[in-house]
């Protein structure tokens, strides 16, 4: 089903590392420039995009449930799930960094998650679509995966900072669980070759 | 047997013929719209510029402390590696591992291969593992996490401004040189060029023997 115009139909592979073209007569097996392997998509995308993309909606639920910092104050613990500490940013009047913080911690993940399911149901069914808008979706999972990282690196500076005799916050375990699923969904992006989106396409 | 005059679309594997973009002009896929090629001007001088610049300020920026803060009269400064440390002491193991080699290992890797290879090519020195060493530097790229990391400081200094005053320190003066480093670094490295000029120091090479 491949259409006139892809290179795999004319007889090319595109080295997933260096970007070189080589023709497939040769029936190479490595890259000639860089040595990587060779495929003319990305070994078994979409069964290990779903593995990675279940993995992930699982761990959603812990990390979203379980608190992911505690703060200590004088013995009384006041443990914060992910959606609290963004309910406390905006109720004491820090909107613009609880927005950030809203984006990166809850907007960025479930949207991955959604559209990563999307991509896959799409490229499994051959949905006749408008390939190029789901390229670009595609585009835009890829590149804002990494920034969820945001809300990690803000309970370890945290954790270090914040950690006196009476004071003292400690991180719980939706932290494990949230980082998980950043890295999983990172993974799984990583995997989904977007070139089966427009292998299925029957009017090009 | 590589050097066609072909190229396809990362993305949509379109055949293209391929496009020679001259500096300042870019080059996208006419059906997808991804941006196939973007020449540099001098982009192995630059890089290996940026890449000793990077090298050197990245100790600073690991060592000296970046944020101070005075709570109840304790006070106390963090660095990268002592919010890793915290974490390990917490008993979050798997988190302050990849807050480690997001923010510290990987950084330091990319930046250290930058440098070997545009180091190898401005001095037209071929070396076998070139080849190895751009292929590292390629998958690493996305879990390079600096920028982020930053903004994890602005956030984590906003929360602690409410309860606690803060002192900056030269580590973080330093690691925002970094960030504007690492990140000219990335966008100013015109891939396709490296792969060029190091399949000819190699073919150079064999050809000498």
């Amino acid at each position: 089903m491949h259409t006139k115009a892809n290179a795999l139909a004319q007889g090319f592979i595109r080295c997933h590392d260096c970007g070189c073209l080589v023709k497939t007569v040769d029936h190479p097996s490595a890259c000639p420039r860089c040595d990587s392997q060779l495929h003319p998509r990305r070994p078994h995308s979409l069964q290990r995009t779903t593995a990675f993309l279940f993995s992930s909606f699982f761990l959603y639920i812990p990390a979203n449930i379980f608190p992911i910092m505690t703060v200590n104050q004088f013995g009384a613990g006041d443990p914060h799930t992910i959606a609290g500490g963004i309910i406390e940013l905006i109720d004491s009047g820090m909107i613009p960094i609880g927005l950030l913080v809203l984006v990166a911690s809850i907007l960025v993940p479930s949207s991955k998650l959604i559209g990563i399911t999307l991509l896959l149901l799409c490229a499994h069914f051959r949905w006749q679509i408008n390939a190029r808008r789901w390229t670009v979706m595609y585009r835009v999972i890829a590149f804002v995966g990494r920034w969820s990282m945001l809300d990690i690196f803000m309970i370890s500076i945290l954790v270090d900072l914040v950690n006196s005799g009476s004071v003292q916050i400690i991180a719980g375990p939706a932290a494990t669980a949230f980082a998980a699923v950043v890295i999983l969904t990172m993974f799984a992006a990583e995997n989904f070759d977007p070139r089966l989106l427009w292998d299925n396409q029957q009017n090009l | 047997m590589n050097s066609t005059n072909y190229d396809s679309c990362p993305e949509c594997d379109l055949l293209l013929r391929s496009a020679h973009p001259k500096i300042g002009e870019k080059a996208h896929c006419p059906r997808c719209g991804f941006l196939l090629s973007r020449p540099r001007k001098q982009s192995v001088e630059r890089t290996f510029a940026l890449s000793i610049a990077g090298f050197i300020l990245f100790f600073p920026a690991n060592l000296l402390p970046m944020v101070g803060i005075t709570i109840l009269g304790n006070a106390n400064t963090g660095i990268l590696m002592s919010g890793v440390i915290a974490l390990f002491n917490e008993g979050m193991v798997a988190v302050a591992i990849v807050v480690f080699l997001a923010s510290i290992l990987f950084p330091l890797v990319h930046i250290s291969l930058s440098l070997l290879i545009s180091g190898h090519l401005y001095f037209n020195r071929p070396n076998r593992y070139l080849v190895g060493w751009m292929r590292w530097m390629h998958h690493l790229d996305e879990w390079v996490m600096l920028e982020v990391y930053m903004l994890g400081i602005i956030v984590a200094c906003v929360k602690l401004m409410a309860i606690a005053p803060l002192k900056f320190g030269w580590g973080l003066y330093a690691f925002i040189a970094l960030i504007i480093i690492t990140t000219m670094l990335t966008s100013g490295l015109d891939t396709e060029l490296f792969w060029q000029r190091i399949e000819q120091l190699g073919k150079e090479n064999n050809l000498a023997h």
